[in-house]
């Protein structure tokens, strides 16, 4: 790759202003640093706006079902523990119809890079209110509120076992850029909580709202230290903090399986001839 | 047939299983042919559990009702099994658990026979065991030697010497008006493998190469997530329990579009839960086998009991349109053979492909040759040719067959991109008129392709008297109840019918034709294979015959079924 450009496919389709647009850029920056090559990089994605992320990047695509793109890719992970397995899809996505899978994924530790995109408001489908949306917001179906607390991301993911956890904004391009880099060079399930407007349903939480209120930690802040990063993730809707809010190391999903230490399952085909199953004969003679 | 039929009946936790497990193997070792079912609760403890053990000197494939020895583990199942005791047969339990019942065809054994370290509830099993072995002309050595090569190493010396004292009293105390040898020899033809159903199509996985699988316990369809957990370390299979049958068929289509032969496995409940990624496999024509292991339903259902009842959910579950497989064992071999061919036709047709077995199926063990691993092909299908520099596959290229070329990503320098949405050639979404039509159309000729090689049914005895269609653990029954018919001068045969969606039409109008009348035999009371024919046929049958009451088919049932619907014909 010669400039970050390379990794252009499709042309993103969003309302002028998405602050998709804003991860694209961000995400293509951190990919180019990291000198991964189209072919090494596959993405999973869901269904939501963010999601779509997935098009617009020459690489690998397996663009699945709505919340369902965790298992997906703890199942690419499983065929080849190798590949490089970022996941991108929004609120709604990882944490309505795919909140279980995000808990276990964590819980896990899988080695997948999360990428949520929080609009707090499904774009897609025109304006419902997402789990991160705040008590008060009020929709065509919600019209009294949702009656329901917004989901805090990063404490979710700290609770369920993630290893490395992280707040952007679409609006802080450079921190958001590092904060991918470090998300896909990590270990571990790595999670960020991207805050993006949609600036065509949601015309509370928009671009200047998310400016006016992220803050970034500060050097004081001990990623490694669970407490504090719980208190770290606290976020208000007066006050966002940005930045590495948690990082530890920790054994990765498949570090335990005998299964997997003879390299990739999906590299081994080959060898897996008919005979492989005799030697499970002797047990029922 | 020669055969001698025995059950071991007791409560939940008193080792009904374990005792059927040295009898069985036992009598495998012997050189008998053997098939064993159960029958239990969804209990740990207590309730009524019971296991029917036949053998003979050929080969067996049901379970048959009239008891020769009834071994008691407690006083009701004296009361629940007294009444299929045969004339001449013999009931065997400990004197305590006699209670009130007297029957000149009850032997009761008093405690005070055997060693003092052999006293108590953990030793009945192994002193009925005893009673049983030494009444059927066997030497105490025989079972002596089995309790030492299945328990040897698990037990402390002492309790092992217990066992094998406790076996040596009981034999010599047994009457000689009791002892009586068996009226037929071992069969001594081949090396036996004594299997479940289950565990059968867990082996045929392993032949075929699976490198991942997924699932959610859930009876019947656990003993295949175990098994092949089991066997993951040393044959190179990652298997995980997840959190749902949503992540688990997900998983596996993910695992599969990496590269891996994957599959998952649940029961009716958890099929429901993977309909939607049924459909996504679909659209991404992505090979992933899926079984279900099915029980009674609807929803939760009756936890322990048979079914055959998934059959039109299997062929339709899921949104949409597209091209499926939907392959069913019979006879146990089967299992392993067809789990083979469901991955070589899950990736020559890059299709989901859907193996159905049930309870009946799934719990019985049953002495069956070694499979023979020539039979066994592995084909990934059509793979494409490797770029030399990274370049996007025309994953989806359009083709006579409906069948594109695949790759493995991150593998090869191919760039791969599949889509839940509509999409074009490069697996981008789009709702272009030309372009659905066009995709649509070619995933659909697959179903052509997939039929056309689709072998009909099987037709076993007379194909022109009244033909008995059946599917899945309802053929090893009427094999034998066909028999017995014919023996009593009727005009039948049945026919099998292993690969079930799609239908070849020309091949089962062929088989079917011959026939006087066909009458569909089914764990279901709908008759969903005739449904299922005339859906896809037109051909339609004369009658079903239903048993949805969660219990296994006898052969004794196939009878009384099906005789009365002969009309008197022979």
């Amino acid at each position: 790759m010669r400039s970050p450009n390379d990794y252009d496919h499709f042309a993103p389709e969003w309302c002028p202003g998405c602050g998709n647009f804003d991860i694209l850029v961000a995400l293509k920056q951190a990919l180019y640093d990291l000198k991964i090559e189209s072919n090494e990089l596959i993405l999973v994605t869901g269904i939501g706006q963010a999601s779509k992320i997935g098009f617009t990047i020459k690489c690998n695509l397996f663009d699945g079902l709505h919340g369902r793109a965790l298992p997906a890719a703890l199942g690419v992970r499983l065929a080849n523990h190798e590949a490089k397995v970022v996941s991108i899809s929004g609120d709604g996505c990882f944490f309505a119809e795919g909140g279980n899978h995000f808990l276990h994924t964590m819980r896990r530790n899988a080695d997948i890079t999360v990428l949520a995109g929080v609009n707090r408001v499904f774009g897609l489908t025109k304006g419902q209110a997402a789990p991160t949306s705040a008590r008060d917001y009020k929709t065509k179906i919600h019209v009294d509120g949702t009656g329901a607390e917004p989901l805090n991301v990063c404490r979710l993911a700290l609770v369920a076992g993630a290893t490395f956890i992280a707040r952007g904004f679409s609006g802080e391009q450079t921190q958001l850029t590092e904060l991918i880099k470090q998300a896909i060079a990590h270990r571990g399930a790595a999670v960020i909580d991207i805050k993006s407007p949609c600036v065509s349903f949601n015309k509370i939480n928009t671009y200047a709202w998310f400016k006016q209120r992220v803050q970034p930690l500060g050097d004081d802040h001990n990623v490694t230290d669970w407490n504090a990063a719980m208190q770290a993730a606290e976020e208000t809707e007066e006050r966002i903090s940005t930045g590495v809010i948690y990082r530890v190391e920790r054994p990765v999903f498949g570090d335990h399986l005998r299964a997997l230490q003879n390299g990739p399952i999906a590299r081994r085909t080959a060898d897996f001839t008919p005979e492989r199953v005799r030697p499970f004969f002797a047990q029922f003679k | 047939m020669a055969h001698l039929n025995i059950v071991l009946a007791g409560a939940a936790g008193q080792g009904v299983q374990s005792a059927a497990q040295i009898l069985g193997k036992t009598l495998q070792r012997l050189g008998y042919h053997v098939y064993t079912t159960q029958d239990y609760q969804s209990r740990v403890r207590g309730g009524h559990n019971y296991m029917r053990i036949r053998f003979s000197d050929r080969p067996l494939s049901a379970a048959v009702k009239p008891i020769d020895y009834l071994l008691a583990l407690n006083e009701e199942s004296l009361d629940l099994h007294l009444p299929q005791l045969t004339a001449d047969g013999l009931a065997l339990c400990m004197v305590e658990d006699q209670g009130d019942t007297e029957d000149a065809r009850l032997r009761a054994l008093s405690e005070d026979i055997g060693p003092a370290a052999a006293k108590g509830a953990k030793f009945v099993g192994v002193k009925l065991l005893s009673m049983l072995m030494t009444a059927i002309g066997f030497s105490p050595e025989v079972l002596k030697e089995s309790v030492k090569l299945q328990f040897g190493k698990r037990l402390k010396a002492e309790v092992l010497q217990a066992n094998l004292d406790a076996i040596e009293a009981v034999a010599r105390s047994m009457s000689a008006a009791d002892i009586h040898a068996l009226p037929f020899a071992p069969a001594q033809t081949a090396e036996h493998l004594f299997v479940t159903g289950n565990e059968c199509i867990a082996l045929g996985m392993i032949a075929a190469g699976i490198g991942v699988y997924a699932g959610y316990p859930m009876t019947p369809s656990t003993s295949i997530l175990n098994f092949l957990a089991g066997a993951g370390a040393s044959a190179g299979i990652a298997v995980e329990q997840v959190e749902d049958e949503i992540a688990a068929l997900n998983l596996a289509v993910g695992a599969a579009y990496a590269g891996a032969r994957a599959a998952a496995g649940s029961s009716g409940a958890g099929m429901c839960l993977m309909s939607e990624a049924i459909g996504l496999a679909g659209i991404t024509e992505t090979p992933v086998v899926i079984v279900d292991a099915q029980r009674s339903g609807p929803a939760v259902g009756m936890a322990t009991r048979t079914e055959q009842s998934d059959l039109l959910f299997m062929c339709h579950a899921s949104q949409g349109e597209f091209a499926r497989a939907v392959l069913a064992p019979a006879l146990h071999e089967d299992g392993f053979y067809l789990a083979a061919a469901a991955f070589n036709l899950a990736d020559r047709w890059q299709t989901p492909v859907i193996l159905m077995d049930d309870m009946a199926y799934a719990d019985a063990i049953r002495t069956v040759n070694e499979f023979d691993l020539a039979q066994v092909t592995i084909d990934r299908g059509a793979i494409a040719p490797e770029p030399n520099d990274v370049t996007v596959l025309r994953r989806f290229d359009l083709t006579e067959s409906g069948v594109s070329p695949r790759a493995f990503p991150v593998l090869s320098k191919w760039l791969v991109a599949v889509d839940s949405h509509e999409h074009d050639e490069v697996g981008h979404l789009t709702d272009n008129i030309e372009n659905r039509n066009r995709q649509h159309a070619k995933r659909l000729r697959k179903l052509a392709g997939l039929a056309a090689e689709m072998p009909g049914p099987e037709i076993v005895g007379d194909a022109d008297g009244t033909l008995l269609l059946c599917w899945g653990s309802t053929a090893g029954p009427l094999l034998e109840g066909a028999q017995r018919l014919r023996d009593q001068g009727h005009k039948v045969g049945v026919a099998i019918f292993r690969y079930l969606y799609p239908m070849n039409v020309e091949k089962i109008a062929a088989a079917l034709s011959p026939a006087k009348r066909l009458l569909t035999v089914e764990g279901n009371e709908l008759g969903q294979l005739g449904r299922l024919l005339r859906m896809e046929t037109g051909l339609t049958v004369d009658g079903h015959i239903a048993k949805t009451d969660g219990r296994i088919f006898t052969v004794d049932d196939i009878v009384e079924l099906v005789e009365p619907r002969l009309g008197g014909e022979r």
